[in-house]
Formats: structure tokens, sequence, C-alpha cells
């Protein structure tokens, strides 16, 4: 019942898509966040990165993923947390983001990957809203499992790659600056 | 709601069938004994479903088709066929309960009432291939009229197109190439002759049945919007077919005049339409009209040129057996013997380091290396084509300039065998046309003034393509004037691209014709002249990383040579270290790599700096201050410099060090890396890390 008042309410970025499931949970320092696995298309350790001029500075740049290069960006420096030392337990999760055309794969660095939870309805509320000082568009809603809070991430949102065109153009314009 | 799923299927299926059979009808001359069996047995099973579905009238009317075809003889087979086809989708359609899409065939219009995509997708693929191939075939019937073979290859192409039209529903297309191919069946029984004014038509009309492929790829309502050129057409056509015993009882003239050049006329030049669309080509066919009626000009082919080309023609129209396969798989397949040639490197690597005694391994390994290069070369070549097409269809060019402009070119094909990634071949046909625009329009002179040079009336262009190492060298060349040196420096001198004084080379004063906006002619044509044309050609070939170089000698012709990548997927580059960042620079843009002394290095306000390099003055552009990569290097004469060029334009790269000049395989970094100025993709290097390619061209933008 209580979720279908969330459903109603402008705060929710899907309104038509029921946010059950399962995520993959992995946290950035102290916060949990979980990914639909439907998105995630595997989990890869810290390969070498070739960094690429003139990008936003979330962008870490291009590793080579079996052939393919796909650009990986930093999830922590993209939510503006503090970085740190990447350590053994440091990965990389590489998911499918909706382009325009098909399919664009991105892998994401986050401090490391916890297990696939499976999220009922009813353990998820809408995600708060910090008015201007958090853009919170990005959170499908927040689960509430065995005590602990997952933020679930709508990647598709977090790193739109519309957005992402822009704020490319954005970080090539101020490095020229520079 | 499972009765009508069914139902929906059941219908879907018998369809399916219908349109197997009806493809049959319409692509098939005639039909033996047992495909007829197999025809009954389609009958047989529509029956048997359409029963099944309760679609009682159409088993019905299967039923007895079955019966009739059956006793049908081979010769009037298809017919019968055809009408049985119709008249079960007919009762199809009157039985309702369709799905959408599969109504409405009384709409009239040329959109097709069966909209499947997907049929007419193929059906645009298919046509497209077929009016290329009736293009080559039909330059070689010119040059061998009375081979009645190419003449019914040409036949089926119409044919074909005709037949796939009618069933689709593209009823403008298929009433075209209805004309068309009566034509042409009456070529095939000898009761026309083949005059260059029927190639002409042929022509006329395959470029017609293109621009309505055209059309029918652009919407569902293209074919309508497109205009009606195709009645003059028609009537010229009929005009022929008409006037067809005229000539044989009158005349009888040669059927190409190889050695007297006859001309007949028979084309009425004013009927020719307008056409928005293409309204050069308009001009052209124009006129040719015009060439025609005025009974002078004639391309007359020497015959051994003509023999020439047959047998190259009848070998590679030969039949061979291919498949079509999405591009995508090809790309993964390329991502995937990328990493097995790094992973076999690296295994290679550990295994002749440590166990250098085991000769047999050794062996073993340097076998599988082998293996893998040959495994990477085969993969590549998987997306190479012949170049022959191209150079023909741009000797059709020539040929339709030339009797527009009433000079006598022979057109010389070599090496048509040679192959190009398919990518290149799309992006060479521009270069190609403005350079035999030009190479006709200013390089080849009338006939009666080659005679009075001593040259034979018959002027020629030559086509050859090479391998040469990872290239492929194209070279176009004619035996015309040659660039004028005087009127070229003259030009330059008035569009203030040199200075008055400047003493330049001959290879220097070549080099100014790939000016934008430069043209030597003294008034514009409608082919050439506007200065548009030889920049073209230049920033077309660096754009698929090539050179081009033209070679000319006053009074004995002009040669054109272009050098290119096999592919657009591999190039040569040079790996280069900034940092500890490695880039690879396009060999094709490298000129030069140097260390200056620190003499020849000067600075302007303090911040950019200038390398003195043979007596001129060029741009030192910081690669690791640019890209924000640390360096220890900070002085250019610590560094090393590599002089870059891309449309005239040079500029120096400061980088620590070179690594080596390696072949890579050029990658996108992605859609959300695409725009990045100076970067214009990734490759995976050879320890399996990406290493970013350089765009020069963009990096001089930014200086």
């Amino acid at each position: 019942m209580q979720s279908e008042i969330v459903l109603a309410q402008d705060t929710c970025p899907l309104p038509n898509k029921s946010r059950a499931g399962k995520y993959l949970v992995f946290h950035l320092g102290r916060e949990h966040f979980g990914i639909r696995v439907l998105k995630v298309k595997e989990i890869i350790g810290l390969p070498d990165i070739t960094a690429v001029p003139h990008t936003p500075v979330f962008v870490k740049g291009v590793f080579n993923l079996r052939g393919k290069v796909i650009p990986v960006i930093d999830l922590r420096t993209r939510f503006q947390m503090p970085e740190i030392e990447y350590s053994a337990r440091t990965c990389i999760i590489v998911v499918s983001l909706e382009g325009r055309d098909e399919p664009v794969p991105m892998g994401l660095i986050v401090d490391g990957v916890a297990e696939v939870l499976n999220i009922a309805e009813g353990d998820i509320e809408a995600p708060p809203a910090f008015g201007n000082e958090l853009d919170t568009s990005y959170l499908l809603g927040i689960a509430k499992v065995r005590g602990e809070v997952k933020l679930l991430l709508d990647i598709d949102r977090a790193l739109n790659v519309a957005q992402f065109d822009a704020l490319a153009r954005l970080g090539g314009e101020t490095s020229e600056v520079n | 709601m499972a009765e009508s799923t069914h139902l929906e299927s059941v219908n879907i299926e018998i369809r399916q069938l219908l349109d197997e059979l009806a493809v049959r009808s319409m692509t098939e001359m005639d039909v033996v004994a047992e495909e007829a069996q197999t025809i009954c047995e389609r009958f047989a099973a529509i029956q048997h479903l359409a029963a099944e579905a309760d679609y009682r009238e159409v088993a019905k009317v299967a039923e007895t088709l079955q019966s009739t075809l059956a006793k049908t003889p081979e010769s009037s087979f298809i017919s019968a066929l055809r009408d049985a086809v119709s008249k079960v989708q007919d009762c199809m359609d009157g039985s309702g309960g369709e799905p959408a899409g599969f109504t409405d065939s009384s709409s009239g219009s040329d959109s097709p009432s069966i909209v499947d995509p997907g049929l007419v997708a193929d059906f645009i693929v298919e046509s497209r291939e077929h009016l290329a191939a009736s293009e080559d075939r039909t330059l070689a019937l010119e040059k061998t009229p009375e081979d009645v073979e190419v003449i019914n290859a040409i036949f089926r192409v119409f044919h074909s197109i005709k037949g796939l039209a009618a069933f689709l529903e593209f009823d403008r297309v298929y009433r075209f190439a209805h004309e068309v191919e009566t034509l042409l069946d009456y070529a095939r029984n000898r009761e026309l002759t083949i005059t260059p004014e029927v190639i002409d038509l042929i022509l006329a009309s395959a470029d017609f049945l293109s621009r309505c492929i055209d059309a029918i790829e652009s919407g569902p309502r293209g074919l309508d919007s497109l205009p009606d050129t195709e009645g003059a057409l028609v009537q010229r056509i009929l005009q022929t077919i008409e006037d067809r015993n005229k000539n044989t009882e009158d005349t009888q003239p040669s059927p190409i005049p190889v050695t007297t050049e006859t001309a007949v006329a028979v084309a009425p030049p004013a009927e020719v339409a307008t056409n928005p669309l293409a309204p050069e080509e308009t001009a052209m066919v124009a006129a040719r009209s015009v060439v025609l009626s005025s009974e002078t000009t004639q391309t007359a082919p020497a015959p051994a040129a003509g023999t020439d080309l047959a047998t190259t023609e009848s070998k590679n129209n030969g039949e061979r057996y291919s498949i079509r396969v999405d591009t995508s798989k090809l790309d993964y397949l390329m991502d995937m013997v990328g990493e097995l040639v790094i992973a076999e490197s690296l295994v290679r690597t550990e295994i002749t380091e440590q166990s250098q005694s085991n000769t047999a391994l050794i062996r073993t390994i340097a076998q599988l290396a082998q293996i893998t290069s040959e495994v990477q070369r085969t993969t590549f070549r998987m997306r190479m084509v012949p170049i022959g097409h191209l150079m023909r269809r741009t000797g059709r060019i020539v040929r339709d300039l030339a009797r527009k402009f009433g000079k006598k070119v022979e057109v010389e094909f070599e090496g048509e065998e040679t192959e190009v990634d398919k990518t290149i071949v799309e992006e060479l046909a521009d270069p190609l046309m403005h350079i035999v625009r030009n190479a006709i329009d200013h390089g080849i002179e009338m006939p009666a003034e080659r005679a009075a040079l001593g040259k034979s009336d018959l002027a020629s262009i030559r086509f050859t393509a090479v391998h040469e190492g990872s290239q492929i060298v194209v070279e176009v060349s004619d035996d015309g004037r040659g660039l004028d040196r005087a009127k070229i420096l003259k030009k330059a001198r008035e569009q203030k691209l040199i200075s008055d004084s400047a003493d330049l080379s001959d290879a220097a004063v070549m080099e100014l014709i790939f000016n934008p906006g430069f043209s030597t002619a003294d008034k514009v044509t409608t082919v050439s002249g506007r200065g548009v044309g030889m920049d073209v050609v230049r920033r077309h070939v660096e754009k698929l990383r090539g050179r081009v170089d033209v070679q000319s000698k006053p009074g004995g012709g002009t040669k054109f040579t272009i050098r290119l990548p096999l592919t657009r997927a591999i190039i040569d580059g040079l790996v280069v270290k900034v940092g500890n960042a490695r880039y690879v620079i396009p060999m094709s843009s490298v000129r030069e790599i140097f260390r200056p002394a620190e003499s020849a290095v000067s600075t302007v306000h303090g911040k950019g700096k200038l390398v003195l390099l043979h007596d001129r003055l060029l741009p030192i552009f910081n690669l690791s201050r640019e890209f924000g990569v640390e360096s220890t290097i900070v002085n250019p004469w610590d560094a090393v410099l590599i002089v870059t060029q891309s449309e005239g334009r040079q500029v120096c790269l400061m980088v620590d060090e070179l690594v080596g000049k390696q072949e890579v395989v050029v990658k996108g970094l992605g859609q959300c890396l695409k725009d990045i100025p100076g970067v214009s993709g990734g490759t995976i290097l050879g320890d399996g890390r990406v290493g970013l390619i350089l765009e020069v061209q963009q990096l001089e933008g930014k200086m």
C-alpha cells in the first residue's frame, strides 16, 4: 500500500517500473549502493588504465576489456566523495548503459563489491529530497535490508550518456583555459 | 486468448509459405519437375494449415490449385503458379482476422501493402547489388555488343528487380523494369542491335531504378515523392524498340563502331526530363543526347582493350559463393583475434625466456605464432573487396563525360582484383570522380587538337591499382596536355597563394592545385573549373590516412597517385612516449623526426615555441603540457620532435622518446569519449594496455 503512494509521487524517477528485484551491492567508503543486476555485465580486478586528456575529472581513462576499449569512471569522484588509494579490494563493475543507438559499456571503479541481494518492493522507500543541496534524481530508492541502508542507483541517470557528452566538452574547455 | 494467438500464428505461417512461393514465381524463369513437386507440397501444407485454422475457403482453394498445378506443363508452370499464389492471397485477405498491415491492398499507391521492413530492406540491398552488376555488364556490353551471355545477364538483373518489386507492390519500379526488360528481350533475341544509344538507355534506366531504390529507402512514402522522370525514358525505350526494324533494314549499322564512326541518332534530345534530385546527372543525360543527335563523336574503344575488359569481366562475374555476415560479428572476431595475438606474444616471450633448452616447445611456439598471424591476416581480409568495381564505375563517368565534351577517350584498367577494405572503396569514389572530371575537362584535348599535335585522337585514361606493403596504390593517368606550370603559377599569384617572387620546384607547383578554390580553368563549366575538386581529393585521401601526389609533363599527360592504407581498421603508427603515457601517431602524417639544436629553438611571448627546420619556422606542440601528462623533459632540445603534416600545414610534436613503428588496430573510445580534441581513437598495444591514437589535424587546430 505504502509503495503505491510512493509510486504516485513525482520524486520517483521511474514510476512505471517495479523496483523490486536483484541488486549487486557495492560500497564507497561507508555507504552501500545497489545496481540492478541486469545492468551489470561483469566484475573485474583493477586493470591498467590509460588516461584520456580533456575529459571530466571522474573519467579515469580507458582500459582493454578483451580487445574492446572501455571508458572507466571513478564513482567516488562522480559522487564528489574524497579520493582514496586503490586497494586490493578495489574493482571495476562493468555496466551496460543506455546509449542513443545501442548499449554503452562502461567501467565503474568502486571500493569493493559485497553481495547480490534480492530486495522486495516493500523494503524500498522513495529517495528523500534534500532540496538543492543534494541531487537525488539518480536514486531509484532507498532499501533497508537487515537494518542496513542501501542506496539503489539508477545507473543510467547517474551516468547519463547524453549528459556525459556535455561534461566531456566542458572538461575539454576547462583544461584548455588552464 | 490462446485460441486467437494460435490462429494468428497459423495465419502468419500460411503467409510465409505464400511469400516464399510468390518470390519463386517472380524470380525463377523456369521450373523443373521436382521443384514443381515441392511447390505442390507447399500448397498441400497451406491446405492443411488452413483446414486446421478453419479457413475453409482457403483450404478449398489450395486443394484445387494443387491438382491444377500438378497437371500444368512445365512451360506454363510459372504463370500458373503466379495465378495460384494471388488466388490464395485474395482468399486469405477475404477470410479476415489477419494481423494489421496485411490488409489494405486496395490503396492503389506505390507503397507496399505488405509492409514487411525486413523484406523491403532485403529488396534494397539486393537491387543495389543487381544494379551495380548491371552497370559493369552494360559497360562491358558496349565493347562486345554481340555477346548474348552479357545481354542475358543484364536482362536477368531487370527481371529480378521487376519480380521483387511486383511482389512488394512497388508498382512504379515494376512497370518501369518491365519496359526495360522488354527492350532487352528484343536485344537478346537479336531483334535489336546494341548501339551506344541502347547502352545509354540501359545505363539511364539503371540510374533511374537506383534513384527509386534510394527513395524507397528514405521512407515508406519515398517512392511517391520521387519526381516523374521515367516517362521520358520509357518514351525513349519505346522509340528505340519501334525503330529497331528501320535500323536493320535501312542502314545496317555496325553494332559498335569499332573502326568506323557511325552515329545513329535515336534519342530524342528534347524529351529528356529534368530531375531536381540530381541536376548534374540530368545535365549529363541531356548533354549526351545532344551529342548523339549531332552525329559527330563516338567513343570508339580499341578492340584490344575491349576484349581485355571482357575477359576480366567474365572472370569477376563468375558465380562465387558468398554469404552476408553482420559487420558486428566481424568486428568481434577482429577484437578476439587481436587479443589472441597479444596473448600469444606474451606466452611466447615467457616461454622463450624460461625454457630455451626445450627446442621442441620453441618450435611449436614459433608455429603457433605463424598461425596466429595468418589468422589475423585472414580476418582482416574478410572485410576487403576488389577495387575493380569502383574503377569501372569511375570508367562509366569517364565514358559519360567524354561523350558530353565530344572527346574520345579509351579507359584502361589494371589490377582490378586488388583488394581493399570496403569502407575505403566507398570513400575513394569521390576523389576518383574529381580526378577524372578534371582530366577530361582540362587534361584531354579535343580530337582535332590531338591530331594536330601528332597524338592519336583517341585519348586514354588508365586506372591501375597495386598493393605496396600495407598500402594500396591507385593511379589515374591520362595522356592529355598535362598541367601547365606557368598557368598554375600565374593563377596562384593572382589568388595570393604564393608571393610574386617565390621560386618553386616542380613538385611544389603541382602541389598548389590541391589548394581550396584553386582552378586554372578559364571558364567555369558544369563539370569543373569552380576550384572545388582537387582540394576535395586531398581532404578525402588524408581523411583515410593516405596521400595523394600528382606528376605531370607538359604535353605528356598527368598522373595522380593515391596511396591508402588497405583498411581503416589498421594503421601504421609511430608509438611515442610522453612521461608514462604512450601515444600512437599515424605514420601517414609523420614527415620527419629530429632532435633540434638549442640554437634552433626560439620562444614567442615566453610561452609558444618555434623551431627552425630547413629554413622554415615550425610551431612546437608540447604534448605533455597539452595533455596534462607529467614529463621530466622540458626543453625541446632534450626531447624528440616529430614533424607532422596535414592539409599542407606542418607542426612539430614534442615527445620524450620514440618507442617504435608498429601496425595498430584502430578502435573507438566508445560513445562517451568520441569527440575528444586531438584523440581519434585507441588501440591495444603489445602489452595489452590501451594507447591513444592522436589526431594530428585537430592538435594543430588548437595551436
